[in-house]
Formats: structure tokens, sequence, C-alpha cells
């Protein structure tokens, strides 16, 4: 897991992922540590003015009760060497002299001073600075790294006694707990790093394996698949969402390829009886056979661009790209001019059409609502036998309009149920290019419908289409403009 | 009348330049844009024909730099792209109408006639309209022929009356569905041809001299002989 060069590491977003929460963290054990630090120095602080109180008060009333002869300051020296032992500590013993002071100014006398040398310095120092009596200060002094903690007493006017104590053992203290601290303080925000990073590396060297797997898979192959891992965690969906893609593409390749093959076949046959029936023409002496069969040549050209321009048609609603005009139209008054047009072709066969139209609107493109339904009586006109009937219904279900188109005709073959809306996808006997009902799905899925193909069990077909409603009062959409539908031929 | 035909296609040049001087016209062709621009620029035209695939320049600049140079006349767009998106745009910048590739060559003839329609003053609306012994009144949506009224549906009426108001032209089942349907739809089946079967039926009834005639491969056409 930690092999891979130093490269590899930079270009890892496992640092960047880490780094964040380790400056946090850094910064959160810091603020921690340093309120621990001084909460403690403030203990020690109070703890060493309680001593350096209560002995001052101590000194203060033995100066107050010693008579004031020769042997004073002798005797007051002693309690104040006494008093400061009182602190002394075995490891420190040595310094611990160094680390006490005491002083009493005297009018018109030498002060008496017990502690580190030179006097002067320290006393120079106590009058700089102006302490109150009976609250401890600091005082700076030369030479001195850590500053005395400084009480004053004065319980008459001349004699001030002050006692001073720089904690020695304290700072010790505070020195080692501050190098603790820091330990602790590398030690966690290192782990803490370090924890973080290898859980994001462990995360991210899953995407790795995806964006590998992922590169590895090309056009030949797309049967390649991710693993999905063990829990249905983000990168788990990640690996499903791939794949759910990859499925959709090999399937696309698939028609694709399907689709190319189909055009490919059906555009030959045409092209070669074409260009069979100009032949013929070409060698044709007679004026009127010569006619026919040109004539016969353009009707074919027909059929084979308006092949070319459904599959076109398809192609752009498979991209998601079917150009849509749409505005509110009435189903019923679409319908029937279309049934109207097609009903004296289905007379011809012995068809019968009938209608149950209501007024319904649909926010959809005319033009190629047009088409649709032209495609879908195209259906019934090419394969029901003479003596059929087929049934139009358009009503409503809820939110949805559908329109229904059954007939008593003999129903789609069982093995084209569920192809049918597969492109070149046609009967046995069908003349059409297979294209008629792929158009008819396009359209309604460009319209965010379903359609759906059945047998009835009496026989029979039943093609249900059905797309959202508009919620537009059928006077109003009438009224709505009435532009010229454009022609996508 | 004299037109300009711009298109890069030799074969497609060809014919439209052979179709459209059988149907009367002046045609002057270009195979691209710079071409079209000098013969524009030395003669007054009263027609354009102008694919949008020029190798040169697009079709739409074209129209654009016509429209410039001062040319007011009316503009038929000739393009193999067929989206409803490039049609609006073709319309929008200066062409009059639009024609997709394939078509047919009657289909041109009659946009073409429209389009040089347009710019003359509009014809007196004619409320009775006369073929050898057809008559239609339009007002009562009536027809007679020699005289017998014949019993029409209300679409083999607009049939009827599409195919006498282009008594003598041809007309596809693409403009059929187009002008008297209003739908732009490609029928697999045969729907055209059996409208037209019957209104024929009624209006070239049996021993009456035919008036309804077949151009196959192209459409039909209604004309005394």
């Amino acid at each position: 897991m930690f092999s891979g060069n130093r490269n590899a590491l930079r270009n890892s977003a496992a640092w960047r992922i880490a780094a964040w929460p380790a400056v946090a963290f850094a910064v959160g054990v810091a603020l921690a540590l340093a309120t621990m630090y001084l909460f403690i120095a403030r203990d020690i602080r109070a703890r060493s003015d309680a001593w350096l109180s209560g002995e001052a008060g101590t000194l203060a009333d033995v100066s107050a009760k010693t008579p004031r002869d020769s042997l004073y300051g002798r005797l007051v020296e002693e309690v104040a060497e006494l008093a400061t032992h009182e602190v002394s500590d075995a490891s420190l013993s040595g310094q611990q002299q160094n680390s006490v002071f005491f002083l009493q100014m005297q009018p018109n006398e030498e002060p008496i001073w017990v502690g580190p040398d030179p006097k002067q310095r320290f006393i120079q120092a106590i009058q700089l600075a102006q302490l109150a009596p009976g609250i401890p200060g600091d005082v700076h002094v030369d030479g001195w790294k850590l500053p005395f903690r400084v009480v004053y007493h004065a319980h008459d006017t001349a004699a001030g006694i002050y006692l001073g104590f720089a904690d020695l053992s304290g700072a010790k203290m505070l020195d080692r707990l501050t190098e603790r601290c820091l330990l602790v303080w590398g030690i966690t925000v290192a782990l803490g790093f370090l924890i973080t990073w290898l859980a994001a590396y462990r995360t991210l060297s899953r995407v790795e394996r995806i964006s590998d797997t992922v590169s590895r898979i090309d056009s030949d192959d797309l049967s390649r698949r991710l693993p999905e891992g063990r829990y249905p965690d983000e990168i788990s969906r990640l690996s499903n969402t791939f794949n759910k893609m990859l499925d959709r593409i090999q399937s696309s390749v698939h028609q694709l390829r399907v689709l190319t093959d189909s055009v490919a076949h059906d555009l030959k046959s045409p092209v070669t009886s074409i260009r069979g029936t100009l032949e013929v023409a070409l060698a044709e002496a007679d004026r009127a056979q010569l006619q026919e069969q040109v004539a016969k040549a353009i009707e074919g050209l027909d059929r084979l661009s308006e092949m070319l321009n459904t599959t076109l048609d398809l192609a752009e609603a498979d991209a998601g790209a079917l150009p849509l005009q749409k505005e509110p139209i009435e189903l019923a008054g679409l319908i029937q001019p279309l049934v109207d047009l097609y009903q004296p072709a289905m007379d011809e066969q012995g068809l019968r059409v009938t209608t149950q139209l209501q007024p319904i609107v649909v926010d959809a493109d005319r033009s190629l609502l047009n088409r649709m339904v032209a495609n879908l009586l195209d259906n019934e006109v090419a394969h029901l036998p003479p003596g059929c009937e087929v049934n139009i219904v358009i009503q409503t279900r809820g939110q949805e309009a559908s329109i229904i188109v059954t007939d008593n005709g003999p129903g789609f073959p069982p093995d084209l149920l569920d192809r049918a809306f597969e492109r070149f996808v046609k009967g046995e006997h069908s003349t059409g290019h297979g294209l008629g009902l792929a158009f008819v799905q396009a359209v309604v899925t460009a319209h965010g419908g379903n359609v759906a193909l059945s047998n009835q069990a009496g026989g029979g077909a039943v093609i249900s289409l059905s797309m959202p409603t508009v919620l537009v009062p059928v006077e109003k959409s009438r009224e709505g403009p009435q532009k010229p539908a454009i022609s996508l031929h | 009348m004299r037109l300009l035909v711009v298109e890069d296609d030799l074969a497609i040049r060809d014919f439209l330049k052979r179709g459209l001087t059988e149907s009367g016209y002046q045609v002057d062709t270009a195979p691209d844009g710079k071409s079209a621009l000098s013969l524009a620029a030395d003669a007054a035209y009263d027609g354009f024909i102008i694919d949008l695939g020029l190798p040169d320049m697009d079709g739409l600049d074209l129209i654009a730099r016509c429209r410039a140079q001062g040319h007011t006349a009316p503009v038929l767009i000739l393009s193999a792209r067929r989206t409803v998106d490039e049609r609006v745009r073709g319309l929008e910048q200066g062409g009059d109408d639009y024609l997709t590739k394939p078509f047919a060559l009657a289909e041109v003839v009659a946009r073409l006639r429209n389009l040089l329609r347009r710019g003359t003053a509009p014809q007196q609306e004619a409320v009775r309209l006369h073929v050898a012994d057809l008559e239609l009144d339009l007002v009562r949506r009536e027809a007679r022929r020699g005289g017998q009224l014949l019993q029409l549906t209300a679409q083999e009426f607009s049939l009827l009356e599409y195919l006498i108001r282009n008594e003598g032209r041809v007309v596809t089942r693409t403009m059929i569905l187009d002008q008297v349907w209003h739908m732009h739809i490609d029928p697999a089946t045969n729907v055209v041809e059996v409208q037209i079967y019957r209104l024929r039926k009624k209006v070239d009834e049996d021993g009456k001299h035919p008036l309804i005639h077949t151009i196959r491969g192209v459409g039909y056409v209604l004309r005394e002989s």
C-alpha cells in the first residue's frame, strides 16, 4: 500500500483529504493542551503566592514582636532563613537559597537582607516595581531568568518587609510539562494525520481501481464490469452507476451494430431493385414501357427517402435530440382528420374504423403527433385482413391521456410482441421497413409518455399510448396561436 | 422570369436547370457562393434557389450578401439538413421558403411559382372555377360535371379544388397532403392514391372525358387532355 513512487503520492487526493483534518486536529489538540498548561501554571503560582503571603505575614509578626535591639537583625535573619528552607527541595537544595530572599527596610539603618547577592540589584528592582501591600507581584531582577514573586508587608511606617520567591521547582515542572505536551501533541497529530490519510487512501484506492478498470474498457470489449464493494456506500454506488452506464453503452453499441447492419441490408435491396429497374429502362425501346420503369424507380426512391428520414428521426430521438415544437393540442381534433384521410383507403380494403374521441389537451409537437398517428393507421391498413374493424379510443386516466387502438384482426405474432418497437423488426409478410412502431415509441417517449402492445384474449391487437395531459380548458387551447406546423420534409 | 440556381452538386444543378427551363424559366447556375455573387452583381433576378451547404460559404451568408446587394427577389432554400431549427433559421435569415432534399422537381416548380406570385398583385378571389365542363362553386361548395351535381365529400371537394387551382400542373402526394389536409406526413400506405381514385370515380365517370391524370412516379395533374 505504501509502495508507489513519490510522484504517485503527490498526485493522490488522499494527501489533500488528510491535510485539512490534520491541521484542524493539530489546532484543536494544541488549544486543549495550552488550556491545560495555563490552568496548571495558574495553580502553581497560586500555591507559591499562598505560601509567600503566609510566610510574609509570619515574618511581619516576628519582626513586630521582636524588640529592636542589636539582636533584632540576627533574629529576623534566622527566622527568614528558616522560612526559606521550607520550600527547599532535595533536588534543588543547592540553588534553593538563591531563589528566596527576605528584605526588611529600616529607617536610618542598613536594610536586613537574606538572599542572593548582590542585594543592591534586588533593592533597586523592588523599588522600581512599586508593589501594593499584601498582593504578590512580579519583580524582574537583572541576571535572573525567572521573575520573583514578591509580597510586601508594612506594619509600621518605616519598616517594610519584602519576601521574594522565584519558584524554580514550579518552573522546572512547567518546563517538563511543556516538553511532554509538545510530545503528546506531535504524536497525536501524526497519528491523526496517518489515520485520516490511510482511510482516505483506502477509500480512494477503490476509486483508483474504478478508473483503472474503466480505462481498460474499450469499444471492442464492453463486457468488463466493475466490482461492487461489500457495502452499499457511495463508492459502491459509483461502481454501480458506472456498470449501469456500461450496460447502456453496450446495448447502444449493440443496437447501433444491428441498426447499421439492417440499414445496410434495407438500403441494399431497394437500391439494387431501383438500379435494376433503371437498367431495364435504359434498354427499353417502347416509350410507355420506359416511362413505367422510370416511374417505378422513382417510387422506389421515394420509399427509400422516407425510410431514411424516419431512420434519422429515430436516431435523433435516441440521442434525445428530436426537436419538439410543443403547443397545446386537442387530441380529438388532431386524430379525426387523420382518420378521415385514412377512411377511404381502409374502406377499399374492407376495413371499418370507429372512434370514441373526447376533448383532451396534450402539450405536444403537432407534426410529430400527426406522423405518429399516421404510422399507427398505416400499421392497421397494412396488416389487417378484409372485414376487420379498428377502434380508436382516447380517454383520460388521471393526469394521462391515452390513445388506445384496438382491432379484431389476427393480433401480433407472439414472437414479435416483445420486439415490435425495435427498429427493422417487422412481421413475416410485412412490406414496410419495420420502423413504424419504433417511430411511434420514439415520439411517445419524447413526449414523456408510454406505449404498450398486447393481444386481446379474443384475438386482435391492442396498442395503447399514454402521455401527460395539460390542464388547459379546451376552449382556450382552440383560441391559441394557430401557427402552421413546420414540416420536417 | 430569370432565376439563379446556386448548388454545388453538379447533378442536382443540372436537373434543376433542365426542369426549370422546361417550365419556362430562364435559368443561370452557380456552383459556389463566389460565382453566385458575381452573377448576382451583374443581373437582376426574379428568384433565387440557394443550397445551404455550399463549399465556400454558408448559404445563409450568401442570402444575406445578396440582400445587401439590393436583391429583393424571393429565395427558395434547399437543404439536406432537416431539423425544424435549421428551417426556422433559414426562413428568419432571408429565405422565403425551404425545401429539404430529396425533393421532387414538381415541388420545386410549385413552390417557386407560389413565391414568384407573392410579389404580384393579389388575384381577384374567384368564387367559381372551371375546367372543361367541370365547374366548382366555391361558395356553395358544389361541383358539377356537365351540369350534373357531383356527390362529393368535404375532403373530396377540397382535393378537387386544389387540383383545379393547379390546372395543368403536376402536384405530388406530399403537396396534396400539405395543402389539402395540412399535414406533413408521409404515409406508408396508399391513402392519397385511394382518395384520388375515389374522386376520379366521381369526376371522370364512365364514358366521360378524363380530367384527372396520374403521372407515375410524380403525382397527379388535372387537365383537359
